[in-house]
């Protein structure tokens, strides 16, 4: 405007306090922290000290490594504002690819490794194809996808268990590439430290920068918050479902060929387990459903409170039904918290 | 750039909806550093305009410049910049990350939204909020944050769609103060409104929108509330009124009530301590813009707004949970009150679940039938039958669906929202008809209308709504004509009192 008027403008209640976001955040991880201490204080007690040990510790760091890593590729998703159900899919069908390229066929393990990457970038276009460019409702896109291409990894695999360090009668490994994939996943570090922990480290400070500090962050959020005003001001719509499918899809498929590495074997079912557990860590990590809310820290967190869960209940060998109880007991919890402390926001 | 070609002149701009005609060749020239006020009936064509200047519609014929250039989708919000009533905005983003989406100057880092607008959001009283999510802030902070997008963008034109309908006094007369210097920095500013006084008193020229078309722009010493109210009024008497029959009115003797509102207030504080009674065998309207808390007092009535108070139906207090099954109500838009996915038939029978149902599970289909092309004959309802689509019926026959399933409910009292809006012209006296022979019967109706012409077309008596207040009861009656009506109308909207006529 031209000139700058002296009159003070009416000036609009400031609400409850200018840093309420960082409270929310705040007190959304610090539930989850607290939440992990609560559950870790419990189990510590109850299992007289077993749960602290060192090497139980590193377990836990290395079972929620994979969920974590699937849980960022799947917050990237859920912050633009859609579903992905198809990522536990998309993990099953990188084991089986990379097995059974490498191992049945003997293709170099670096070509099969790279051929599992093009099919999750082929999901994860299929994936935005529908839902951006279809415009089918993204939760049925990828309910098709998943099913789709679990009957591809059937048919890949032939339903059968293949190891590669056993590998099936007349079939040969050379021994570098075994030590090779090994040591991507599987690696003796100092102390035991498992190695996919540090992939899962390094993948939270990527995904942490990449949300919160870059262009990419700024745009996925303001897309997953209001597609009508990402109309307004022309923000890339389309391209930014493309990135979030095929960002969800790629990180699936490296879960899935580092704990192949760790495992040692490729089954048919692979990643099937994973669906609920990898949406449950990103839910109880603040990601909205809704869109346009979420974080790689929260994720880590949500992860860490389902391994610290498991972990406990696998110590004191309660049996499977009172880890499955809890666990649904969390997930609509955290919901129900997450829906109070966005109505909250908007009211 | 020559005064001639700055602003935005639209020539012959046609637009029609299958047979719906929206925009039937208008012409309109905004310049800049005025106001231009835009008033108009609802469906004239001024929200298809809206949208076309916004880029979510396409025109059939004409002509659009922006400074000389045409109109093209690529200015997008650059140039053009709407302000809607409902705001687009991201409500998880803090008001600066809101005015920065997509014109972010920071390469491939988060922007820093704002330290470079400091300035522009001191000016619009934003700046201490800029770090605020945009959810938790009001309406008035989200228009000025969707101004301030335009402002980053240098946007030419400005055009805001009923911007303060929902606003306070006080931050209504801030949006004001902005909207002149918007247009003394020499922007083009597009005004539309329903408040005629506003319109009259902050706009340089008024443009009157009718069936379409610009039929008068008013400017000058004539720019006064009561002449465009007159515009209005003439424009659309001459095709509503004159064909339709001359309607029998009750006489001004008003009998007992029906339904009673005694000292209510609402819980959102829109009408307090508020009295109000809807007589029996008579149409009692409301007459109020947007936001005047008429739309408000009419759901009250139908027991669909939370208020505190008392509500009484033929004298006996009634809790507002039962309120439903003494009044009928429909809302003004199709999308609200018909179900899409049903019949015609389906449609008609809805509310009759006493009627239509054996038990707690039983459905009487062929009761439904028998009953559902009885009201079809009775409120000649044009359907192939009564088991096509509600979709595939025209406008005014949707909303005689819709009307003629509340009257079979046999309510006591009718609470219709805008019942002929977007209604053609035979079907609104089709509708009218009904609304006389409820009444006739014994029934009392309650309407919330924006128009003049509906007013004295169909009520007996007439309050006007303004600021959650009501005036004193006019009987239509007592007035010569539409115009005088309309006078008395626009009177008691600025003045709270009648003029003494002319």
């Amino acid at each position: 405007m031209a000139q700058v008027s002296n009159a003070t403008p009416a000036a609009p209640a400031v609400p409850g306090s200018r840093y309420s976001w960082a409270r929310t955040t705040l007190a959304r991880l610090g539930g989850v922290t607290l939440a992990v201490i609560a559950v870790g204080a419990y189990f510590s007690i109850r299992t007289n000290g077993q749960m602290l040990v060192g090497s139980n510790l590193l377990g836990i760091l290395r079972g929620l490594s994979s969920i974590a890593i699937m849980g960022f590729g799947l917050t990237v998703v859920i912050i633009a504002g859609e579903i992905d159900l198809s990522f536990a899919a998309v993990y099953g069908l990188s084991t089986n690819i990379v097995a059974v390229l490498w191992v049945t066929h003997g293709w170099p393990v670096y070509v099969a490794i790279l051929i599992a990457f093009l099919a999750a970038v082929a999901v994860g276009v299929f994936n935005a194809f529908f839902t951006a460019v279809v415009k089918i409702p993204s939760f049925i896109a990828t309910l098709g996808s998943s099913t789709l291409v679990f009957g591809l990894t059937l048919y890949i695999g032939q339903t059968q268990n293949i190891s590669y360090q056993y590998p099936p009668i007349g079939k040969t490994v050379s021994h570098g590439s075994t030590s090779f994939f090994h040591d991507l996943g599987a690696a003796s570090l100092p102390g035991g430290f498992p190695e996919e922990g540090i992939w899962a480290i390094g993948a939270l400070l990527l995904f942490s920068f990449l949300l919160a500090r870059t262009l990419f962050g700024f745009r996925l959020k303001a897309i997953g918050g209001s597609r009508a005003a990402a109309a307004v001001v022309r923000l890339p719509v389309t391209r930014y479902i493309f990135l979030a499918f095929i960002i969800g899809a790629c990180m699936a498929c490296l879960a899935g060929i580092l704990d192949l590495s760790f495992v040692g074997s490729a089954s048919p079912d692979d990643g099937q387990a994973d669906l609920f557990p990898v949406f449950a860590a990103v839910i109880i990590g603040g990601a909205s459903l809704a869109g346009g809310k979420g974080s790689a820290i929260g994720t880590v967190g949500g992860a860490l409170l389902l391994a610290v869960l498991a972990n406990g209940f696998a110590l004191i060998a309660s049996g499977p039904f009172a880890s499955q109880i809890l666990l649904g007991t969390v997930t609509v919890g955290a919901v129900v918290i997450d829906r109070f402390t966005s109505k909250r926001s908007t009211a | 750039m020559s005064t001639d070609v700055a602003g935005v002149r639209i020539t012959g701009l046609r637009k029609r909806y299958g047979d719906t005609v929206a925009l039937a060749g208008l012409d309109l020239v905004a310049r800049p550093g005025e106001i231009l006020g835009i008033a108009g009936p609802n469906g004239a064509g001024k929200s298809t305009m809206v949208k076309i200047l916004a880029g979510e519609v396409r025109w059939d014929e004409g002509e659009i410049l922006v400074d000389g250039e045409p109109w093209s989708s690529d200015f997008g919000s650059d140039r053009v910049a709407v302000v809607h009533q409902e705001t687009l905005l991201f409500p998880n983003l803090t008001v600066g990350e809101n005015v920065v989406a997509g014109w972010e100057n920071d390469g491939w880092r988060w922007p820093r939204a704002g330290d470079e607008h400091h300035a522009l959001f001191d000016e619009l009283g934003i700046l201490r909020l800029r770090n605020v999510p945009l959810g938790e802030l009001g309406l008035a902070v989200q228009q000025r944050t969707e101004m301030a997008r335009a402002l980053v963008r240098d946007a030419r034109v400005m055009l805001f769609d009923e911007p303060n309908s929902a606003l306070t006094p006080d931050e209504s007369r801030e949006f004001f103060r902005l909207a002149h210097q918007l247009a003394d920095a020499g922007r083009v500013v597009m005004l539309i409104s329903h408040r005629l006084q506003e319109l009259a008193t902050h706009s340089d020229r008024v443009a009157v929108i009718m069936d379409g078309r610009c039929v008068r722009v008013i400017e000058g010493a004539d720019k006064t509330a009561e002449t465009i109210a007159e515009t209005l009024v003439r424009g659309l008497g001459t095709s509503a009124a004159a064909d339709a029959e001359p309607v029998v009115r009750n006489g001004r003797t008003i009998g007992e009530s029906t339904l009673e509102l005694v000292r209510v207030t609402d819980t959102r504080r829109l009408f307090r301590d508020l009295d109000f009674s809807v007589p029996k065998g008579h149409v009692t309207a409301l007459i109020g813009v947007e936001g005047s808390g008429g739309r408000e007092i009419l759901r009250a009535c139908a027991g669909l707004r939370r208020v505190h108070g008392t509500v009484r139906v033929n004298g006996r207090a009634v809790r507002q949970a039962q309120l439903g099954s003494y009044v009928s109500y429909v809302a003004a838009d199709r999308a609200s009150s018909l179900f899409s996915n049903l019949s015609v038939g389906e449609n008609l029978v809805i509310r009759l679940d006493r009627e239509i149902s054996r038990g707690a599970l039983g459905l009487r289909t062929r009761r439904m039938a028998s009953l559902a092309e009885e009201l079809r004959r009775e409120f000649h309802v044009k359907s192939d039958g009564i088991d096509i689509g509600i979709r595939s019926l025209s406008g005014g026959n949707q909303q005689k669906v819709a009307i003629a399933a509340a009257v079979g409910a046999k309510p006591a009292v009718l609470a219709l929202e805008e019942p002929t809006r977007g209604v053609d012209i035979s079907s609104k006296a089709e509708i009218y008809e009904i609304l006389r022979r409820f009444v006739a019967d014994g029934g009392a109706v309650v309407l919330f209308c924006t128009e003049i012409p509906e007013v004295y077309e169909v009520a007996d008596q007439l309050h006007v709504v303004y600021d959650g207040r009501l005036s004193q009861p006019l009987a239509v009656a007592d007035f010569a004509d539409m115009e005088a009506l309309a006078k008395a109308v626009a009177s008691l909207e600025t003045h709270g009192s009648v003029a003494p006529a002319a």
